[in-house]
């Protein structure tokens, strides 16, 4: 009974384990590399699938810092839905607003306060809502609101890597505040990594 | 006045007028602070410095911007002031623009060693040696971009007086709105004290000697039959002539990269010395001008090539820029004393003039041939100075023309020879020529020895040799 019990119990494990390595079984990433020309840094490009199968619920709110009279992260993508904390990290009051879509105005608050914004409003995708700022007008940033999560934001080399997408075919897209380019169709193959660069001009 | 007697004053007139400038302003322009901007040598815009190479005069003509620039080229990012999402706000906001990460100023330091000859008018000669003009001038550039669409130039002057004293002068003062609207360059403003596009290409891009065109920007109407010459009885740069410099308001633009049209408005003939109502205007009409170049072969004027390569050498744009410009002036109200030889004391009006002229530059390999052709002519009234009785009216005419040379003997290393002449109004006056040689050496990229023989060939006892040493950081 014991031993039957230590067998039962390492096929379970193993399944376990199985399912930890790949905890959507046959998903995998896509990566790849975004040239911006033109720039010095081809960062903040968000990578994205355009549209795949199913309703995506937003997980635990989004941040965005206002640290250094910047906003922090600079492009923040995010699923449809989800609320984002608009942080003060600043000793300075800062103010958030966008003029994009739906409009709004967060007020301005002070040091170590937030405000909520949740992005439910907008049907299109990619839905982009510049982030401004009354106080300080050179202040910019990104909030890019998207039907479902596999999304990657590139780094200063412009390399990124979407994780858990589930085989399929799909459209990949880049968005960038200065740049564009075409999509491109993907497959994405069971434990099978798939890489896709972009060239982006003006 | 007898024909020798014209003859030695017109001479001492032309020989004082080179000195005149030797000492005072030059246009030229050789601005570090974009040097600084693009972390990019000298050499990118210029042959030797101030003289411009295709790309540099694409670069001017675009608003200091080069050509299909991006922002990697701009190795200082400038400073925001505002982010670019705030021109969708306008007019509920300020429209962004920008200002340079770093102080875009530059400097601009001239010292001469200045030997001059001079025939005088009781026949004697006066000679000059070893003037060691040490600074001779110094100027102060502020340059840059303001944003998309918006740049400005400004240059003050600072010169030392023999006796001490310090003459300012603010050369430069101007903004540019580079292709506000519609397509890439076709249409460009500026306003402000400039030099007007009117002579760039012949004056300020070409000059590498710092002595100024004489014929074209120094010739004096002003005179019983029309003038005599060069600077006689005037300041120096002559005001009626072509201008150097402008208050004013200018449009410009590119044609299919092959084609440059030039339109402006500037004050005009001010009000003299003796004014006291703090004008610089001497009557209420505005002068125009205008020019057209087309240029054939080479890099277009705004830094495209039409698919064919770039050549190796930086200074060689195998090509050929054909142009023609007009100026019209009206000094009107605007009196000039003048005495006759009989003591008369008289006041001249040129109530109309006007300037029109033909230019062609050839670019092959290493050699750069120009030409300007100017004809002018003036509307003059004459006044009795006393009784302000009209005396006499006349349309005197005069005509000017040089052709120059310039060849690289090496990158760091050009040689130029120019002649020039000037047929003055009075036609009792034997038409001027002059010669000049000039050798300029890069030293270092930023630093210009240069040496320059100027000489009269009419009166070989006029002539002079400077030695100058300029660096520009």
């Amino acid at each position: 009974m014991f031993r039957h019990s230590v067998v039962i119990g390492s096929v379970c494990t193993a399944i376990v384990l199985a399912y930890v390595a790949s905890p959507i079984g046959a998903s995998d990433s896509i990566t790849g590399v975004v040239k911006v020309t033109g720039l010095a840094s081809s960062a903040d490009a968000v990578v994205y699938i355009q549209q795949a199968p199913g309703s995506f619920t937003p997980a635990k709110p989004a941040q965005m810092d206002q640290r250094q009279m910047q906003f922090v992260p600079h492009v923040l993508p995010i699923v449809a839905g989800t609320t984002v904390k608009f942080l003060n990290g600043d000793p300075t009051p800062h103010n958030v607003f966008s003029p994009d879509n739906e409009k709004y105005n967060l007020g301005t608050w002070p040091q170590g306060q937030s405000k909520d914004y949740t992005f439910n409003k907008c049907a299109k995708t990619p839905c982009v809502y510049t982030q401004l700022c009354r106080v300080h007008p050179e202040m910019e940033g990104y909030v890019v609101v998207l039907q479902n999560p596999f999304f990657a934001v590139t780094n200063k080399e412009g390399h990124y890597q979407i994780d858990n997408v589930p085989p399929g075919s799909y459209t990949l897209a880049v968005w960038h505040e200065k740049a564009k380019a075409q999509p491109k169709p993907v497959i994405v193959e069971a434990s099978k990594p798939t890489t896709v660069d972009f060239v982006l001009g003006r | 006045m007898t024909r020798l007697e014209r003859t030695r004053r017109v001479v001492a007139g032309a020989v004082l007028v080179c000195l005149a400038l030797a000492v005072t302003e030059s246009t030229a322009l050789a601005v570090p602070a974009f040097a600084r901007k693009y972390q990019t040598s000298c050499q990118t815009c210029h042959i030797v410095f101030p003289k411009l190479n295709a790309f540099g005069e694409a670069f001017r003509l675009r608003g200091y911007r080069m050509p299909a620039e991006t922002e990697e080229m701009v190795k200082e990012p400038p400073v925001s002031l505002g982010a670019p999402a705030y021109k969708r706000l306008w007019p509920q906001a300020v429209w962004p623009g920008a200002i340079s990460s770093h102080t875009p100023l530059a400097v601009n330091v001239k010292l001469a060693d200045v030997n001059t000859s001079s025939l005088n008018e009781d026949g004697t000669v006066t000679s000059v040696k070893n003037d060691l003009q040490f600074p001779q001038e110094v100027n102060v550039f502020g340059a840059g971009t303001l944003g998309d669409h918006v740049s400005y130039l400004s240059e003050i002057t600072f010169g030392e007086g023999s006796d001490g004293s310090v003459a300012v002068e603010l050369e430069h003062a101007s903004i540019h709105f580079d292709s506000p609207f519609g397509p890439e360059d076709l249409f460009h403003f500026r306003l402000g004290k400039f030099a007007p596009n009117l002579a760039d290409g012949f004056q300020e891009m070409w000059i590498s000697t710092d002595a100024g065109i004489d014929s074209l920007f120094n010739y004096n109407p002003i005179g019983f039959n029309g003038g005599t010459g060069l600077g006689a009885d005037a300041v120096s740069p002559n005001p009626i002539s072509l201008p150097t410099l402008v208050r004013g308001i200018e449009a410009y633009g590119i044609i299919r990269h092959r084609a440059l049209w030039v339109a402006g408005i500037a004050n005009g003939v001010g009000p003299g010395s003796n004014d006291t109502t703090g004008r610089f205007d001497g009557n209420n009409a505005k002068d125009v001008y205008a020019r057209f170049d087309y240029k054939i072969g080479g890099m277009g004027f705004d830094g495209d090539m039409g698919g064919h390569p770039i050549p190796d050498k930086n200074w060689q744009d195998n090509s050929l820029r054909l142009g023609v410009f007009a100026y019209r002036g009206d000094a009107s109200g605007i009196n000039f004393p003048f005495t006759t030889d009989s003591g008369l004391m008289t006041n001249i009006q040129d109530v109309h003039f006007q300037r029109t002229g033909i230019y062609a530059s050839l670019f092959t390999g290493d050699l750069n041939v120009f030409s300007v052709y100017l004809h002018g002519s003036d509307s003059l009234q004459v006044f009795d100075a006393g009784t302000a009785a009209l005396l006499s009216t006349g349309v005197p005419d005069y005509h000017a023309w040089f052709t120059q040379a310039d060849y690289l003997l090496y990158p760091w290393l050009q040689a130029g020879l120019r002649y020039e002449t000037v047929t003055p109004a009075d036609r009792s006056v034997p038409t001027l020529k002059t010669g000049v040689a000039n050798l300029s050496a890069l030293i270092r990229a930023n630093v210009k020895a240069m040496v320059e023989y100027q000489r009269d060939l009419r009166q070989g006892k006029n002539h002079s040799l400077n030695a100058v040493l300029r660096f520009a950081f």
